[in-house]
C-alpha cells in the first residue's frame, strides 16, 4: 500500500459470470459512500465501473479491477486477457456493438458502454493488443477538478 | 421534543432482552446492541420497520398519533388507506368499511383510492411531457424516499415530483370542507389510517414541503377492533352500501404492482421489499435501467397490505384486494379532463425537490477518511468472519468499522478475547 492515505484494492472478474456481474462496481461505489465522497461523483464512477466490468463479463474469460483512491482522484484500471478490439475508433462509436444475439437478448449490446464510460470520466485511455486483451482506465477527480 | 422525534420507531428498554434479531435484519444497519439492549442510531434509520416486524418481543414500538391527539380538532377526518379494505374479510365492502371506520369517532371518511386514480392519470400526464431521464421512481413509499435521499443521493432527481395520494387527498378535504362547513382550516384534523409507522416521519417530516397536509396516522391495528365490531353489529343495516363511488384502479395501489398497473401505456416494472429495493435501486445507479420508464418501489413485502401494522395475514389482504378489483374493475371513476387541468395548474406538484441527504462518511476530511477505511481493512483480518452479532455489532464489517471509528473495540469480538493478553 503507497501510504495510508490511499487506497487500493483489486477484484477478479470473470468471464460469462452473469450471476455475480456488477458486484466489484457495487463495492467499489459502496467504498465511495463510506469515504463521503459527493453523489453526483459516485454516480459517475458507478456508471463507468459497471460498464467496465460488464465489458470483461461479456467479452474475456477474465479480468481485474484495480480500483484506487487518493484524496484527489479515483483511478479504476480494468484489465482483461480477451481477444482484444480490433478497431477501437469504431468500438469508441455510440451504438457499435459486437454483442452476440444472446447478451442483446439479456438487455446487453446496445453500443453505448465505451461511450458512457469516457462520458463519465475525466481521463478515459483505452489500449487493446489483439489476441491478448484490453486495458482501460479510467480517471475521476475529486476537489471539483472536474465541472 | 426527544432526539428520536424524527423518526417513527422506538425500543422499549423494559421489554428489549439484548437478542441480535433486529440487529440483523436491519438493511442500513443502524442498530448495535450495548449493555443487552438494543439501540438505535437513528441518523442511519430509514424507518422501514424491518425490526418491528422481527422483534419476537414487541419490544420495538411504532411513534402514532395517539387518540387524545384528535381531542384539539373540532371536525375530524379519516382518510383510510386503501389496504383497510382487505382486512376485515372477504364480503365486506369497501363502503361499509368507510362507514365503520366514520362511526368511531370521525366526523367525515375520504376514499383514498379515488385520490390514487387521479395520481395515476397525473402521473402518466408527466412521462408524457418529460422523456428523461428514466427510469422515474414514484414517490408514493416515504421509506423508499429516504432510503433514496440516504443511500442513493445521486438518484433524488429520478423521483417523480408529484405528491403522493395520501397528501393530495388531505389538500383536497381540508379545502372543501373547511368551505362546506365554515370552519377555520386548521380546527381540520385530517388523520391517516395507515398502515406503517413511517407515514408518520413524512407527516413530522415531509421532504416536499414545508408543511404536511395531514395531521397524524393511526395503526390499523389500533382501530381494528372498534371497527371490526361496528362492522358485524350493523351488518344487516343500509349502511352497506352507501352509493358511495369506489376506485378499483385506486384499490389496486394497496398492492404491489398496483400504481404501475395503473399505467398503462408505459414500461413499469414493481419492486417490493426493502432488499429487493435496494438491489434494484443499484441497477438504477449503474445505469441499468434506462429502458425502464417507470418504477414502483415499495418498502413492505407486497406492498403496503404487507405493512408491519396491519392485522389480515398479507395473503389473504392480497386475495381480498383481488376480488374487490374484479368487482369494481377497472372501470374510471375520475374526470380526466379534471386531472389535466389540476395537473397544469401544478396542484399535484412538490413543492420542492427531494434533497439527497447522504449518510455521512467516515470522516469529513478525505485523507482522514482513508485512513479509516485503511484502518479497517486491517481490523477486518483480525475478526473471524462468522457475523454472529454477539459483539454488538450486526456483522464483522461493522464491527471493523466501529472500531475503526473507536465506537468499539477488539475485545468486544468473542473470538478475540485470548489474543488481547498478549
Amino acid at each position: 500500500m503507497a501510504s495510508d492515505t490511499s487506497f487500493q484494492h483489486t477484484y477478479s472478474i470473470k468471464g460469462g459470470d452473469f450471476i455475480n456481474a456488477g458486484e466489484s462496481s457495487c463495492e467499489v461505489r459502496n467504498t465511495l459512500k463510506n469515504l463521503g465522497i459527493e453523489p453526483n461523483i459516485v454516480r459517475r464512477v458507478a456508471i463507468a465501473s459497471y460498464e467496465a466490468e460488464m465489458n470483461v463479463v461479456m467479452y474475456a474469460n477474465e479480468g481485474t479491477m484495480r480500483f484506487m483512491v487518493t484524496p484527489r482522484e479515483i483511478r479504476i484500471i480494468v484489465r482483461d486477457s480477451g481477444q482484444g478490439i480490433p478497431n477501437i475508433k469504431r468500438a469508441m462509436q455510440p451504438g457499435f456493438s459486437t454483442a452476440t444475439k444472446e447478451m442483446r437478448e439479456m438487455g446487453f449490446g446496445a453500443g453505448m458502454g465505451l461511450p458512457n464510460i469516457k462520458k463519465n470520466a475525466d481521463v478515459f485511455t483505452i489500449s487493446s493488443t489483439k489476441g491478448k486483451g484490453t486495458v482501460l482506465e479510467i480517471t475521476i477527480f475529486l476537489n471539483n477538478h472536474h465541472e | 421534543m426527544s432526539k428520536h422525534s424524527h423518526h417513527s420507531i422506538k425500543i422499549n428498554l423494559r421489554k428489549c432482552i439484548g437478542c441480535v434479531r433486529c440487529m440483523k435484519d436491519c438493511p442500513t444497519k443502524a442498530i448495535r446492541v450495548r449493555k443487552n439492549k438494543a439501540r438505535i442510531t437513528y441518523e442511519r434509520c430509514v424507518d422501514c420497520g424491518e425490526c418491528l416486524r422481527v422483534c419476537p418481543h414487541n419490544a420495538v414500538e411504532p411513534i402514532v398519533t395517539q387518540s387524545a391527539d384528535l381531542k384539539k380538532y373540532a371536525f375530524k377526518v379519516a382518510l383510510p388507506s386503501p389496504v383497510c379494505y382487505s382486512q376485515f374479510g372477504a364480503h365486506i365492502t369497501p363502503a361499509a368499511i368507510l362507514s365503520a371506520i366514520s362511526s368511531i369517532g370521525f366526523d367525515h371518511v375520504y376514499d383514498e383510492a379515488l385520490m390514487c386514480e387521479m395520481i395515476s392519470a397525473s402521473i402518466e400526464q408527466y412521462l408524457d411531457e418529460h422523456k428523461s431521464p428514466r427510469p422515474i421512481i414514484s414517490s408514493i413509499c416515504p421509506v423508499v424516499v429516504r432510503l433514496i435521499q440516504r443511500l442513493f443521493p445521486s438518484l433524488c432527481r429520478l423521483i417523480i415530483p408529484i405528491e403522493p395520494p395520501r397528501e393530495m387527498a388531505a389538500k383536497n378535504l381540508r379545502k372543501e370542507i373547511a368551505e362546506k362547513h365554515k370552519i377555520p382550516a386548521d380546527s381540520i384534523g385530517i388523520i391517516h389510517i395507515t398502515p406503517c409507522a413511517a407515514k408518520m416521519v413524512s407527516i413530522n417530516y415531509p421532504e416536499t414541503m414545508e408543511r404536511s397536509h395531514l395531521d397524524g396516522a393511526i395503526p390499523i391495528q389500533m382501530i381494528y377492533n372498534k371497527v371490526m365490531m361496528k362492522i358485524k353489529k350493523e351488518a344487516r343495516s343500509s349502511f352497506l352500501d352507501t352509493g358511495r363511488p369506489v376506485s378499483g384502479i385506486g384499490i389496486g395501489w394497496s398492492m404491489a404492482g398496483g400504481e404501475s398497473r395503473s399505467l398503462k401505456y408505459f414500461h413499469s416494472i414493481s419492486v417490493s421489499g426493502v432488499y429487493d429495493t435496494i438491489k434494484i435501486l443499484e441497477d438504477v445507479e449503474s445505469g441499468k435501467l434506462r429502458d425502464i420508464e417507470y418504477l414502483e418501489c415499495l418498502i413492505c413485502p407486497d406492498g403496503c397490505i404487507g405493512g408491519p401494522l396491519t392485522v389480515e395475514n398479507r395473503f389473504i389482504a392480497q386475495s381480498n384486494i383481488n376480488r374487490l378489483i374484479r368487482i369494481y374493475g377497472s372501470k374510471k371513476t375520475v374526470d380526466v379532463h379534471t386531472v389535466r387541468r389540476l395537473y397544469k395548474e401544478r396542484y399535484f406538484l412538490f413543492e420542492h425537490s427531494v434533497e439527497p441527504k447522504p449518510f455521512p462518511g467516515f470522516d469529513q476530511d478525505r485523507s482522514e477518511a482513508i485512513k479509516v477505511l485503511n484502518k479497517k481493512n486491517k481490523i477486518m483480518k483480525k475478526l473471524p468472519g462468522k457475523d454472529c452479532g454477539a459483539c454488538g455489532a450486526p456483522d464483522c464489517s461493522t464491527l471493523a468499522e466501529d472500531i475503526a471509528l473507536n465506537n468499539a473495540s477488539l475485545q468486544d469480538c468473542i473470538y478475540n478475547k485470548g489474543d488481547m493478553h498478549g
